[in-house]
């Protein structure tokens, strides 16, 4: 920028300098031509000077020859004549100097003046037009009139005379004074021509200066215009202007063809440009915050931080057929001039590299965090309940893949997995939440998410869960790191290095040494814990009779337990403020009470919570649109009551890691039935909710 | 783990066959993971992949399924030669189809095909295989893609 205001300085110095010179010159040419024309006027004026300063003697002279003719009878009439024209000579050129400017008026008016004394005298001569001979027999004489004549003659011949050195200075003077004025007004016009000379030197200099400086800009533009064209084809941005009315320039880098994959830039719009590249909604932003950008007071800073088009996901294709996406981060920069705002230049990097390397380091950086939560929760958990989880886990996620695998053309086919989805897969992320296996638990979470969004679509196809056994994998790949720390964990508590090197070793060692009740009561309690400090709910978790399980309904024990158990802390026990209003203790209970009778096993689960409301129930399921509203009218409490053994069905608006799917007590329900066993609720408003689950004696061979 | 977008190039690369050869697409059923057993029909066509991802890519249909395609495709040889050539066919369109998507990310080997015998499908650690149910009119191949 400095150079090109220098430039522009020494560009308008030279143009200055040029038009002085070639007004000097102008002026010595005007001034020169007034000079010659003076010069060439006063010449003339000389010339006749001269000529009349030759009259006087010249008169003398004629009038000398006329009166020695008269005197020797000799013809006058030629010399008659010379005197005559030399008199009219003088008149006309003594009048042709009064007329002139320049000429010394003092000295021709003395001049005039003494040639005015000569008409008296000249007068009779050059008027004399008789014979002045007479002619008889004694030969020739003057005649008398020839007498007269010879007299006047010699008159004007003495005043000729006397009078012609007096005349001839002044007329000398004449000469000299115009003499002088020619040769003064000659050297002024040297003068002039030296100066005009120089001028002309000094314009030449100038032009060639100019001319080379011309040719130097020439070359270091023509130097900046290569430089220019390089940058642009070499840098990896791409790089454009736009004008006011949102168009590209002309100019534009050569990288923008590459990730734009076409040529047509100029006087393409910047909608023209993203319109088949971004989402309708994206190229509205990215329209608006443009024209933004116009704005004179729109601060650079402040555009940059909302700029929408950071990091823009577009599909390109990849030059082999097919498309790839990118990500492109637009940069804008105001281009502000004398006038405000001229363009708006605009860098497009492709960040995809560094997008992926973000997304990758990041999903490092996440997988790490889970790997010390992981770790963490580890060492404040029991290995032999985890051991159990991942177990059951195992093999739910096993029967997720048995439910995926069942063969499904149709849409209802489709749908038809999505409940059994759910189901298994809330029963391993409550069992998740209770062992604070968070990392476990979030991924199970997802997982349901992904199937929660494919039970709203209208029309299911296999396309729509490959997202989902892709998270499954990922799911059991984390469950095999979990299984590995665990070893780990294990082996370093025993002291001892599993002998087999397998998983399984430590954990069934640790198995030996616990019975299921207690494993089940520490779960429980971890679960009680960690669910009243999750939701500020503080209660105290009673657990009663857990030693007289049968072995083989611990799983179905401990799946139901932890899903009322979660129930009650979300949705029973009620905030502090509440419990205190309702003048109740702001510890809340749980209580669980397991007894086995002559006719099999029961299992209560009661907390002191808010109970349930049939018509609260019966909001719920309109809203999930389990019911009509007219259904839901007609229904009894008993009815009522029994709307949250429904799939689907859950009171909460928001889904949570604790709850609002509707899964639960579905799971619940159906792992009761599975047993053989019955399930009833029972509830006071305000006082207390009650399970009561009723299981057959075991047979036999599941007790063994 | 492998993403999304490349079990879709593989699944898009197989119904594109169904499409442009016979000029009926093939639908894709539920996909799963594969636990222990094989997957195999009588006919495979697999391609080997190296680079950015390691392990096998195959397409394995029934006899059955491949004499209805070849009909619709109007040939009249039904030999063990032209099944062995259409599982190979349908490999190389997936590669095709992967080359186009992945560039040189992928080192795709020219297919293998195998009828009847058991192929030795190369197993990386860690590497879990997916299937996904190809049908078209009434018949189910499989396309298995085990990557790590």
């Amino acid at each position: 920028m400095q150079s090109s205001g220098a430039d522009r300085v020494r560009r308008l110095l030279t143009a200055a300098a040029g038009a002085l010179l070639a007004a000097l010159m102008a002026l010595v040419l005007i001034v020169g031509f007034r000079l010659a024309t003076r010069i060439r006027a006063n010449v003339a004026l000389l010339q006749r000077a001269s000529l009349l300063e030759t009259y006087p003697s010249a008169l003398s002279q004629q009038l000398t020859a006329l009166r020695e003719r008269l005197g020797t009878l000799e013809y006058t009439g030629g010399v008659h004549q010379e005197l005559a024209d030399s008199v009219a000579g003088f008149d006309r050129n003594l009048a042709a100097l009064e007329r002139r400017p320049g000429v010394d008026r003092p000295v021709l008016r003395a001049a005039g003046r003494l040639w005015k004394a000569y008409t008296p005298v000249l007068a009779p001569v050059l008027a004399y037009s008789g014979e002045p001979y007479s002619d008889t027999d004694f030969g020739s004489s003057l005649s008398v009139s020839g007498k007269i004549y010879y007299t006047q003659v010699r008159r004007a011949e003495l005043f000729a005379q006397s009078s012609a050195p007096a005349l001839h200075r002044r007329l000398a003077a004449l000469s000299a004074a115009l003499q002088q004025r020619t040769s003064s007004a000659a050297s002024r016009l040297r003068l002039l021509l030296s100066v005009g000379v120089l001028a002309v030197l000094l314009l030449g200099a100038a032009a060639a200066y100019l001319q080379l400086a011309r040719s130097r800009g020439e070359r270091a533009a023509r130097a900046a215009e290569e430089q220019t064209r390089d940058i642009l084809h070499t840098v990896r941005e791409g790089l454009f202007l736009l004008d006011a009315d949102y168009r590209i320039g002309t100019v534009w880098s050569q990288a923008l063809t590459h990730l734009f994959g076409r040529e047509d830039f100029a006087g393409l719009s910047f909608e023209e440009l993203l319109r088949d590249k971004v989402s309708p909604a994206t190229l509205v932003t990215a329209t608006k915050y443009i024209k933004l950008l116009w704005g004179e007071r729109a601060h650079e800073n402040l555009m940059k931080s909302i700029n929408p088009l950071g990091q823009l996901e577009v599909v390109l294709d990849n030059g082999r057929g097919g498309k790839e996406t990118h990500y492109l981060q637009f940069n804008f920069h105001r281009v502000v001039g004398p006038q405000g705002v001229k363009h708006v230049l605009c860098t497009v990097a492709d960040i995809t590299s560094n997008v992926m390397l973000a997304r990758e380091l990041h999903e490092a950086q996440e997988s790490a965090h889970s790997q010390i939560d992981m770790m963490v929760s580890m060492l404040h958990s029991d290995p032999l309940q985890v051991g159990g989880f991942l177990d059951t886990a195992a093999a739910g996620l096993k029967h997720v893949n048995a439910i995926l695998k069942e063969p499904a053309r149709s849409h209802a086919e489709f749908s038809r997995k999505l409940t059994g989805l759910s189901r298994e897969l809330h029963s391993i992320k409550g069992e998740a939440s209770a062992l604070n296996l968070m990392s476990i638990a979030q991924r199970v979470h997802h997982l349901e998410d992904m199937v929660e969004e494919l039970k709203g679509k209208s029309e299911l196809t296999g396309n729509d869960f490959l997202p989902v056994v892709l998270k499954l994998d990922e799911l059991l790949a984390h469950l095999r790191a979990v299984r590995e720390v665990i070893l780990r964990l294990s082996t370093l508590k025993d002291g001892t290095p599993s002998p087999e090197g397998t998983l399984s070793s430590p954990i069934l060692r640790l198995r030996e040494r616990a019975s299921g009740a207690e494993e089940l009561a520490a779960t429980l309690q971890g679960l009680a814990r960690k669910l009243a400090e999750d939701h500020g709910k503080p209660f105290t978790l009673s657990l009663e009779g857990l030693e007289a399980v049968p072995a083989a309904y611990l799983p179905t024990v401990k799946d139901c337990l932890i899903q009322m158990l979660r129930n009650a802390a979300v949705h029973g026990i009620e905030p502090d403020a509440v419990r205190r209003a309702g003048s109740k203790s702001v510890t809340g209970l749980v209580r669980v009470q397991f007894r086995r009778l002559e006719s099999g096993c029961e299992l209560v689960f009661e907390d002191d919570g808010a109970g349930l409301s049939p018509e609260t129930l019966k909001e719920a399921a309109v809203r999930k649109q389990l019911l009509t509203a007219e259904q839901a009218a007609e229904l009894d409490n008993r009815s009522a009551l029994a709307l949250i053994f429904k799939p689907g069905f859950s009171t909460r608006a928001e889904v949570s890691m604790d709850a609002g799917r509707g899964t639960g007590m579905d799971v619940v329900a159906k792992a009761v039935y599975a047993l053989g066993g019955r399930i009833g609720v029972s509830t006071h408003p305000g006082r207390f909710t009650r399970f009561k689950i009723a299981l057959p004696a075991p047979s036999q061979t599941a007790v063994a | 783990m492998l993403r999304e977008e490349e079990l879709k190039t593989f699944v898009e690369g197989t119904t594109r066959y169904f499409e442009v050869a016979a000029q009926q697409p093939a639908t894709i059923g539920s996909p799963y993971l594969l636990e222990g057993e094989t997957a195999m029909h009588d006919y495979t066509g697999m391609i080997n992949v190296s680079g950015k991802r390691e392990g096998v890519v195959y397409f394995t249909a029934p006899r059955a399924m491949l004499t209805v395609l070849l009909m619709k495709m109007q040939e009249s040889d039904f030999s063990h030669e032209s099944m062995r050539d259409l599982v190979g066919e349908v490999a190389n369109t997936i590669s095709g189809n992967a080359r186009r998507d992945f560039g040189h990310d992928f080192v795709i080997s020219v297919p293998s095909v195998f009828a009847g015998e058991k192929p030795q499908i190369p197993q990386s650690p860690g590497a879990r295989a997916f299937v996904i149910p190809i049908h078209w009119r009434s018949h189910s191949a499989k396309l298995v893609v085990s990557l790590t």
